[in-house]
Order: structure tokens, then C-alpha cells, then sequence
């Protein structure tokens, strides 16, 4: 019973973990309606930024995100603002950018810093707690809360503020939405460098956890996708909830099947949910279909 | 999903046949040329003969993702099925590649079919997102079942040169094999344009509700194209097999240099056009050859920050393609006169 609930702890932490990364996923993707493949690479970016403040200036990663958040929500403004603004009514060529950035990104910083790995893990995330018995990394319980305090904080900014509003509005019909007066390019703008920053405080928090890799992207955003299908387009609830799911579909996993086979995990969630239904668990029904065509 | 490339050419009567046969089977000619000017010249050889297979897996690519507007990520997967099953019916059976090409690219097609099934209820990027996770899932169980890929290890088939084996001493030939294919495929594509299947998979890609209501069944539309662009892409897997004779995961799953680069070649040529994806792969692929042999050695990854940065620019500025630029400059070209 206690592999049973160490397993529960590790998948809910790890759940904590896509929860992060896709939140600010699932807010472009629903808004913008953009299929960001770099997002794993801001993580990245973020990452390497945080270690960067570490190592130049003794800032350590839980100071770094208050730096670091801005400066992601910066480059997400310019990525939407040069890149994806221009190319608002192409879908297809909206892929084709964002997987060139994606590249782009991997191989700058492959470049930079030739190949070589980092980690702050040393310094912080050997730090353990107990709760019930159960060991619990403390970078790894951070993360957590962190995710829960973002969800919430998100879906309180989504129904409370009129910023929020306006990107809700948005969400359901853009073309009302400019009726009623809301700049939809602004909200676009606005939504694209908030997902980026979101980004950005998840590179800043998973720094301690994960030895930094060029490629490290590449870990996040497949199960990224696999949350925001299995939670629903926009939805800021199914992305936490699917994060959560998510993570404990692979612990469990993990531990009875094999941890080899993580990925193809992934894709019998996706299949199971794609066939079961396409909209996610909290997504609006239909919107999978056709919230993406218009796209004027 | 908006209408990709070429809309105004789609609505235009393509010329018959017989004669389009002829004009694409001179244009493919001209690219014979280097074939004869470079064939005992290894480095330009392997060059040409990856530019030969590249063109054609774009052009198959393009039977679903341009014509049918169905920007599939996942056809690595039907690559790899080609590229595994001529080698294990090869080295297992003593099949010989030839006829073995056969098998693999059902055995493909098969898959294909099974997999599109669900992912066709999705539209655009939903669809872009499904086929990638698919390849990335299809990646880690090759890595995984040992006993028919080799695991991570991979394939290797000894060299035991000889016709029936496709396996060849001269360079050339492959490189001629290559080209032979590219010409079939795009041969192929000339057929598919002015055939009932062709223009239903257009109607599919401007409009999918317009096309249903027209009486058009689109899942069976859908599959019908991605059949004949995945047994396609299964046999260019197999040749592709039997010409580097070291296969494992990383060289048959890698997104961009496999399943993006078909979509990405034929992006950057023209998508949905006839040539297009012949085009792109002479840009691209010697290219990459050319910035890998240039920076790779001195800048780890130098080759594809280039490519991404190309990417990005050709999704900003060169939207239809080279082919689409030029069809709308000589258009312009016409209308001043």
C-alpha cells in the first residue's frame, strides 16, 4: 500500500509538472487558436535564463522567476507581434513558423552553449519533505502550489478583470467580440505574451528539477498537447485537472507497465479522448471543429 | 482552413493527360542533368540521390497535406514502416527489395488507414497535433520492441551487392533508382489532378462542409488520398532502407529531418502544386548538405539555426511558395503586356 501512494504522490507532483507548462499552452491555444510548438522551447529558454541569473549574479531560481516571467512575456510579445500577427489568417503557415522557432531555438542554444549540460539540481532540489510518511522533493511540492496558485489566480483574472473578459469574449466568437469593441489583435498580443510568461515562471520553478538540455523542450510539450486534448481548448480548469491526470496516468504507468513506453501512454490518451471526445473533459463541445476554421 | 497555394490555379481546367504527362516527364528530365554530369562524383552523387528521394516523399506528402489540406506530422511513421519491413522481409525472409517494397507499403498504408480513422474528426492544427504525437509514440515504441526494429541499435543490413538485392557498388545507381521513383510520384500527382479523387480532395481542402454538402463523403475522400500518399511514402522508406542499410529510431522518427522535412520541402516549393515538392527539395536538401558541411564542425547545430530561421521567413514572406511566387509573377508578367 505504501508503493500505492508513493506512486500517487510522484504522479500528482509530476502532474503538477505538465499542469505548469500547459496552462499558458492552453490559454494561447484557446485565444489565438495557435498551435505553439515552441512552447516547450520558452520553457527552455526560461530555464537557461534562470540558471543564467544563478550563475552570473547568485540569484537563485525562486527570486530569478520575478525577472524572468517579465522577460519571457517580452519575447512572447515580439514572437506574436513580428511572427504569428502577420500570419493570423494561415493556420498551416502559423505551424510552419512556430516549428521554425521551435528549431531556431533548440539550435541557438545548442550552439551557445555547445552542447554542454547544466544543473542547478545540486544546490536545490535535494531538499526533502515529509508529508504523511511519504517523502516529497521540495522543489517538486513548489511546483506544485505553484500551479494550483496559477490556475486559480488565472481563472479569477479570466472572470473578474475586464482584460479577462475581453479574452473570454474572445474565445467564443471572435468576430462579436470586435463588434462589442474589444481590439482583438491587442487581446491576441496580450494572451500570446502571458502564455510566454506562464512559460516562463514554469522554466524559472522546473530549473532545479531537471539537468538543462537544449532539447529539454521536447519532454514538455507532447504531453503538453496530450493535456490540453485531454482538458479542452482555453479551458485554464482542464489544462490543471489534465495535467494532474495526465501525471498520474504516467506514474502509474511507470511503476506497472514500463517507464519505456511513456510516450505511447501519451497516445492512447490521446486516441481514447480524440474518439471519445474531441472537445476535452472542460472543453466547450464543438470547439474543436469549429473554432478553427474561421479565421478572418 | 484557408486555401492554400494555388486557389486560382485549382479553379483553372488543367490541360489533358496525355499532355501534361509529356510536359512534367520533360521537366523532371532537366533535373536528370546533374544525375548525368555528377555520376562518379560520390559526394554530389549522395547529394542528389537523397534531393531524388526527398522530392518524392514531398510530393507524396503533398497528396494529403497539399491537395487534401491535411497537414499530416506523422508520416515518418509510414516511412519507418516501409524502412523496417523491406529490411526484416529481406534479412528474414531472403524477399528480395524489389518485390518487398510491395508488402511494406500495404503493411503502411494499412497503419495509415488505421490511425486516420480517428484523427480525421480533427481539422487543422488539431490534426497537426494528433499526427505529431502519433510519430512521437510510433519513436519510442521502435525504440522499445526490440525483436522487430533492433531497438535502439537499429537495422543494419550487411553490404551483398547485386541486383536482386538492391544493393549496388556504383553510387549511380542509386541515385538513378531515386530519380525513377520521383519521376513515378510525380507522375502520379499529375494523374490525381485531374482525377474524380483529386478534385474531391480539393473541394475537401477549401471547404469541408461546402464539399459534404455537394454529396462528397469526405472521411472516405480523406482516406482514400492518405492510402495513396502513405503506400507512396512506404516505399520511398524502403528504398530509402536498402540505400543507407543502417536504420534505427533516430534516423527514421526525427521530426525535422523526417516527418516536418516532407511537409517543410513542400511548403517551401509550393504546396499543392504539381513540381512544387520537386523544387523545394533541390533547394533544400543540398542546402543542408552544403550549410552542414559548412558550420557543423564549427557551430553544433549551426546548419539548422539557419533552417529555422529559413522556415520562419518562408512562412512570412514566400506563403505559396516558390513556385507560387513565380506563377504570380509571370502572371503580372502578363497582365502588364
Amino acid at each position: 500500500m505504501e508503493i500505492f501512494f508513493n506512486i500517487l504522490l510522484s504522479g500528482i507532483l509530476l502532474g503538477g509538472i505538465y499542469s505548469l507548462v500547459s496552462i499558458g499552452l492552453n490559454l494561447i491555444f484557446g485565444v489565438v487558436r495557435i498551435v505553439n510548438f515552441a512552447q516547450g522551447e520558452l520553457v527552455m529558454l526560461a530555464m537557461y535564463a534562470t540558471f543564467f541569473c544563478f550563475a552570473k549574479f547568485g540569484i537563485g531560481p525562486y527570486y530569478a522567476v520575478f525577472l524572468v516571467a517579465p522577460l519571457m512575456f517580452v519575447v512572447g510579445l515580439a514572437i506574436q507581434r513580428i511572427v504569428l500577427q502577420p500570419l493570423q489568417s494561415e493556420p498551416m503557415m502559423q505551424i510552419f513558423a512556430t516549428f521554425g522557432l521551435l528549431i531556431l531555438f533548440e539550435n541557438s542554444v545548442l550552439a551557445i552553449t555547445r552542447g554542454e549540460g547544466y544543473s542547478l539540481a545540486g544546490t536545490y532540489s535535494r531538499a526533502v519533505i515529509d508529508i504523511f510518511g511519504l517523502k516529497a522533493s521540495v522543489s517538486r511540492l513548489i511546483v506544485f502550489l505553484a500551479a494550483t496558485a496559477i490556475a486559480i489566480a488565472l481563472t479569477l483574472f479570466l472572470q473578474r478583470t475586464m482584460a479577462g473578459k475581453a479574452i473570454r469574449a474572445v474565445i467564443q466568437d471572435r468576430h462579436s467580440a470586435r463588434l462589442m469593441g474589444i481590439n482583438v489583435s491587442r487581446t491576441y498580443l496580450l494572451t500570446f505574451a502571458l502564455g510566454s510568461a506562464l512559460a516562463g515562471v514554469a522554466g524559472a520553478l522546473l530549473a532545479p528539477i531537471y539537468t538543462l538540455s537544449p532539447y529539454i523542450g521536447g519532454n514538455f510539450i507532447l504531453a503538453a498537447f496530450a493535456v490540453v486534448v485531454l482538458g479542452g481548448l482555453g479551458s485554464v480548469p482542464g489544462a490543471y485537472v489534465g495535467g494532474l491526470a495526465v501525471g498520474l496516468m504516467e506514474a502509474f504507468a511507470g511503476y506497472y507497465v514500463d517507464p519505456a513506453l511513456k510516450q505511447a501512454i501519451w497516445f492512447i490518451i490521446f486516441v481514447v479522448v480524440l474518439v471519445l471526445r474531441p472537445s476535452g473533459l472542460m472543453g466547450q463541445v464543438g470547439a474543436e471543429e469549429v473554432g478553427l476554421r474561421e479565421q478572418n | 482552413m484557408s486555401a492554400p497555394a494555388d486557389s486560382e490555379i485549382a479553379n483553372v481546367t488543367p490541360a489533358p493527360l496525355a499532355a501534361a504527362l509529356v510536359k512534367y516527364s520533360g521537366l523532371l528530365l532537366l533535373s536528370a542533368i546533374p544525375l548525368a554530369l555528377f555520376w562518379n562524383n560520390p559526394y554530389w552523387i549522395n547529394i542528389l540521390a537523397y534531393t531524388y528521394l526527398f522530392a518524392a516523399l514531398a510530393a507524396a506528402w503533398n497528396i494529403i497535406g497539399g491537395f487534401g489540406g491535411q497537414f499530416s506530422l506523422g508520416h515518418g511513421v509510414f516511412f519507418a514502416i516501409g524502412a523496417y519491413a523491406v529490411a526484416r522481409l529481406y534479412l528474414d525472409v531472403g524477399l528480395t527489395p524489389w518485390l518487398g517494397i510491395f508488402p511494406a507499403a500495404a503493411l503502411a498504408t494499412a497503419v495509415a488507414l488505421l490511425i486516420s480513422w480517428p484523427t480525421f474528426r480533427l481539422r487543422g492544427p488539431f490534426f497537426a497535433i494528433a499526427t505529431m504525437a502519433i510519430n512521437e509514440a510510433c519513436f519510442a515504441l521502435a525504440n522499445y520492441s526490440d525483436r522487430i526494429t533492433g531497438g535502439p541499435r537499429g537495422i543494419l543490413i550487411p553490404f551483398r551487392a547485386g541486383f536482386a538485392n538492391m544493393i549496388f557498388v556504383e553510387r549511380w545507381k542509386y541515385a538513378l533508382l531515386m530519380f525513377a521513383f520521383m519521376v513515378i510520384v510525380v507522375l502520379i500527382t499529375v494523374w490525381l489532378r485531374r482525377a474524380r479523387l483529386g478534385h474531391y480532395l480539393m473541394a475537401v481542402r477549401a471547404d469541408e462542409d461546402a464539399a459534404s454538402a455537394a454529396g462528397i463523403n469526405v472521411l472516405n475522400v480523406k482516406l482514400q488520398g492518405m492510402a495513396l500518399s502513405a503506400f507512396l511514402t512506404g516505399i520511398g522508406g524502403g528504398l530509402f532502407a536498402m540505400y543507407v542499410r543502417v536504420i534505427d529510431p533516430p534516423t527514421l522518427f526525427t521530426l525535422p529531418d523526417i516527418g516536418v522535412k516532407f511537409a517543410l520541402i513542400t511548403l517551401i516549393g509550393g504546396i499543392g502544386t504539381i513540381i512544387g515538392p520537386v523544387v523545394g527539395a533541390i533547394l533544400i536538401v543540398p542546402l543542408e548538405n552544403f550549410l552542414r558541411g559548412w558550420l557543423g564542425g564549427e557551430i553544433p547545430g549551426g546548419h539548422l539555426i539557419v533552417l529555422g530561421a529559413l522556415l520562419v521567413a518562408a512562412a512570412l514572406f514566400l506563403k505559396r511558395g516558390v513556385v507560387g511566387a513565380f506563377l504570380a509573377a509571370a502572371r503580372r508578367f502578363r497582365r502588364a503586356r
